[in-house]
């Protein structure tokens, strides 16, 4: 007889919601009571009939042949035990199966495993040293770059300093040609009178700078000489006037006839518009 | 099929492997893990072949049981239980009488079961429906479909086995 708390009890084990103790009891139950056991195989058969609830969805084509393929390359039970109809079922020869045999699977187990696991730890290993490397590699090319990076940084500043050198070193060169010569005043009523002479023998061109020279009357002009040894007189390096308040001038000249080499620079006090060799008084001369 | 004919483990799949693997999807709602499953369970079939009864409401029961199972196995070693199977199981079970007429079955006999299977559970009042739904493919224990249906453990128990035996007696000449 089943009453309504084993039947209850009987379609949770149906649908597997026993648990713990519970479970234990109705177990327990259902070892002595054949009657329970029937019950419980109608429950789950009815259980079952759910599976014909969910909603219908055809398995991939493949999955069939996936089966297939897994069951050839597993033979069941029945054809390992050999079943076979009983009239012309045979004792089965039995071939002893060796208890080490599974002692000696487990022990190539180990060692594959221990194998795989060595093989395991040096491909890490080597993962982390090649890492390393690489590591190492990307530094030293970062450091390279820099090291290249600062020698061209100094290439560039060496040859802005060479050119800037050059440019130095060239400028003392054409200063080293350069005639310059300082002109003292030979007048006693202007004797703060200062003017000097730059000349180019390169281009045969001069610079005069003159102070403090006092301004002349409108029929009166101040005239440059270029004394070279070659020439018995100086030779003329133009006229010039001085400016009346400040009595400077700036005067860039040239020779009138070629100058080799010039010993001195004078200025003397002309008639207007110059005279082809000195009349008047030195005015200023090259010390 | 216990004596390792292959052939018959074809037929065999040809006429469950539909309720089977729409059991194991609808317990996972993943289809790449109910065809593991069910491949699992037809070699588990072809491996005990020998040892079945031979009549075929026990194999499809056994099946069916087996499926569920390994179903509801994984459904538990899933990492985040709780969050999964909130997200396995629509409030909604999807069963719906009318879309659920059976495709052309090679065992006829099954779909005819089918179709009475679901007649009869359409038949059952919902509450009594829902438990048994929840019951079977949500992996949940008996406080969980308590609490997931708002109601005392003993009310849902009782649901349960009266839903059981309503089908049983509806589906006896089928079982």
């Amino acid at each position: 007889m089943i009453d309504d708390r084993l039947e209850e009890l009987a379609a949770l084990h149906a649908l597997d919601l026993l648990e713990g103790a519970e479970l234990e009891r109705f177990m327990a139950e259902l070892q002595r009571n054949p009657e329970l056991r029937s019950r419980v195989g109608d429950m789950r058969r009815a259980a079952a009939g759910l599976a014909h609830v969910a909603p219908e969805a055809d398995p991939p084509a493949a999955l069939r042949a996936r089966i297939l393929a897994s069951a050839s390359a597993s033979p069941n039970r029945g054809q390992d035990s050999g079943i076979a109809p009983a009239e012309s079922a045979k004792p089965a020869r039995v071939i002893p199966f060796p208890s080490w045999v599974p002692w000696l699977a487990a022990a190539c187990f180990g060692v594959a495993a221990v194998w795989s696991g060595g093989l395991f730890l040096a491909a890490r290993s080597e993962n982390a040293s090649l890492r390393e490397q690489q590591r190492l590699a990307r530094l030293g090319l970062e450091q390279t770059r820099g090291q290249l990076a600062d020698a061209t940084r100094l290439l560039a500043e060496s040859g802005r300093e060479i050119a800037e050198l050059g440019a130095r070193l060239k400028a003392e060169g054409d200063l080293a040609h350069f005639k310059i010569s300082m002109l003292a005043s030979m007048l006693g009523n202007s004797p703060a009178a200062l003017a000097v002479a730059v000349w180019d023998p390169t281009r045969e061109e001069g610079v005069l700078a003159v102070s403090r020279l006092p301004a002349l009357e409108a029929a009166k002009d101040y005239q440059l000489w270029v004394i070279d040894p070659q020439y018995p007189s100086p030779v003329s390096g133009g006229v010039f006037a001085v400016d009346p308040v400040s009595g400077e001038a700036h005067v860039v000249f040239r020779a009138d006839r070629p100058v080799k080499s010039i010993a001195k620079f004078a200025v003397s006090l002309e008639r207007k518009g110059g005279a082809t060799k000195p009349e008047g008084p030195i005015v200023l001369l090259s010390q | 099929m216990a004596g390792g004919d292959r052939d018959a483990l074809a037929e065999l799949y040809d006429r469950l492997s539909r309720p089977l693997y729409s059991t194991a999807r609808h317990i996972l709602n993943d289809a790449s893990e109910a065809q593991d499953v069910v491949h699992d369970v037809f070699l588990a079939l072809w491996q005990s072949a020998a040892s079945f009864d031979a009549a075929r409401g026990a194999v499809f029961s056994w099946a069916v049981a087996l499926t569920r199972n390994r179903s509801i196995d994984r459904l538990r070693t899933r990492t985040n239980r709780a969050r999964l199977l909130g997200g396995s199981i629509p409030d909604d079970l999807g069963y719906d009488s009318e879309a659920g007429a059976p495709g052309i079955h090679d065992w006829a006999e099954l779909g005819e079961r089918a179709d009475a299977v679901r007649t009869a559970v359409d038949a059952l009042p919902p509450e009594q429906r829902r438990a048994l739904e929840l019951a079977f493919f949500s992996g949940l224990t008996q406080k969980e479909i308590a609490e997931r249906l708002n109601e005392p453990i003993g009310t849902i128990k009782a649901r349960i086995r009266r839903g059981l035996l309503k089908l049983r007696d509806m589906l006896a000449h089928r079982l």
